[in-house]
């Protein structure tokens, strides 16, 4: 088998391939018994290193949720639990997703408390175009905002929301911002970045593909569940 | 005295429209920011025209009704003319048809506040390159200016 044909067959199965390269690649094993047998192959085999590994090391992106009571963590586990067994069952594939699930308490993402000098600013911004100019802009306001704040010592909290097409930016694939999202979610303690499940699990199913969020991004039930919730919480809401 | 006839096309306006009354409305008083930070001349326009529509169904005595621009947003207030000197812009929109809006709306009490960062990051020339713009006008940062105003009761509005 030709090096080209490994790369590919190894993207196919991990979920990868654009729509047309998929419809290619079919195609090609239908042509091609032996492919289909490695492609048929490969498949068991990340099925059964995700048996073997079904809570990789190194993704630990819970830490938001540690003020959690316990019966809020047992039915957030119960939910996780069912969640993974419908998406399993449903996709036949790992429940990446919900392993990664979480839910934002009220604060938002580290801060130091607001004092009555200089009340805290909290802003949560709903990403929804998949136009990812215009989500480099908003990249760029809220570094400048941030640094503006951090500056002169007033507290804010931001989050981004990305939700429906605007999950572009957050998916390991498609974000043409990658490494700034990572630079800016290090730096800046005080600012999340969202992805909502229900959009994943929706794209998941009409691409027929995993999707993969970004580690810096955290993975709510449902973006326009969460910006109600927080304009309700006090939080100024801003569309992108 | 263009101020002086600003100020009395406005007492008209609001003379004529205090016979109506809130009654008339059945709105009470509202607090409202629009938010434009796109630059689609037509999307402009129709951004206004909602405004217009608000204006009218609540009445403009009713309403503090803010318009903050920035980032592309800003284009709704360029000169045609300047374009040339913006190289970071891609449409200037505030020709004949689209200044006659904004004095309409000003007229009923809208103020339209322009980001600063955005004038300074895009080489924006105050006097020249935008439509009746005064220092007043301008606040420091457009998002901030959104975040401060939802946390003053402003209603927020995205058209």
């Amino acid at each position: 088998m030709r090096k080209n044909d490994e790369l590919e067959i190894n993207a196919y199965v991990d979920g990868e391939l654009s729509d047309e390269d998929r419809i290619e690649m079919l195609a090609a094993m239908r042509a091609n018994p032996e492919l289909a047998r490695e492609a048929c192959e490969l498949t068991n085999l990340k099925s059964q290193l995700q048996l073997a590994y079904a809570n990789p090391p190194g993704i630990d992106k819970c830490s938001v949720s540690q003020r959690r009571s316990p019966w809020t963590a047992i039915a957030a586990s119960l939910v996780m639990l069912s969640a993974g067994l419908t998406g399993g069952w449903m996709m036949g594939n790992s429940p990446a997703t919900a392993e990664r699930f979480v839910m934002l308490d009220a604060g938002g993402r580290g801060q130091a408390p607001a004092t009555a000098e200089s009340p805290e600013t909290r802003i949560v911004f709903h990403l929804t175009t998949p136009d990812q100019t215009e989500a480099g802009e908003l990249l760029a306001d809220v570094e400048q905002m941030l640094q503006a704040y951090e500056r002169d010592g007033r507290p804010l909290r931001v989050e981004i929301v990305s939700h429906g097409e605007g999950l572009d930016l957050l998916r390991t694939r498609l974000s043409q911002h990658q490494e700034k999202i990572h630079r800016l979610s290090s730096v800046f303690e005080n600012l999340t970045f969202v992805a909502c499940k229900n959009t994943i699990e929706r794209v998941e199913i009409s691409e027929g593909i995993e999707i993969n969020i970004l580690p810096d991004a955290e993975i709510i039930d449902s973006g326009v569940n969460h910006v109600v919730k927080r304009q309700k919480e006090g939080w100024a809401y801003i569309r992108v | 005295m263009r101020r002086i006839a600003l100020l009395m096309t406005t007492l008209l306006f609001a003379l004529g429209l205090a016979g109506q009354g809130m009654a008339a409305s059945g709105y009470a008083k509202q607090k409202v920011v629009y938010h434009v930070n796109y630059d689609n001349p037509k999307k402009q326009a129709g951004a206004l025209r909602n405004i217009q529509n608000h204006i009218n169904a609540v009445g403009a005595e009713n309403l503090d009704l803010k318009v903050v621009l920035h980032g592309n947003g800003l284009a709704m207030l360029l000169n045609p003319d300047s374009l040339p000197n913006l190289p970071k812009f891609k449409h200037a929109n505030a020709d004949e048809q689209m200044a006659a809006k904004i004095d309409g709306l000003k007229m009923q009490g809208v103020r339209f506040q322009v980001c600063a960062n955005t004038i300074k990051g895009r080489e924006v020339n105050l006097e020249n390159d935008l439509y009746d713009v005064e220092q007043g006008d301008i606040v420091p940062s457009g998002v901030a200016e959104l975040a401060k105003l939802q946390g003053e009761g402003y209603t927020y509005i995205k058209p």
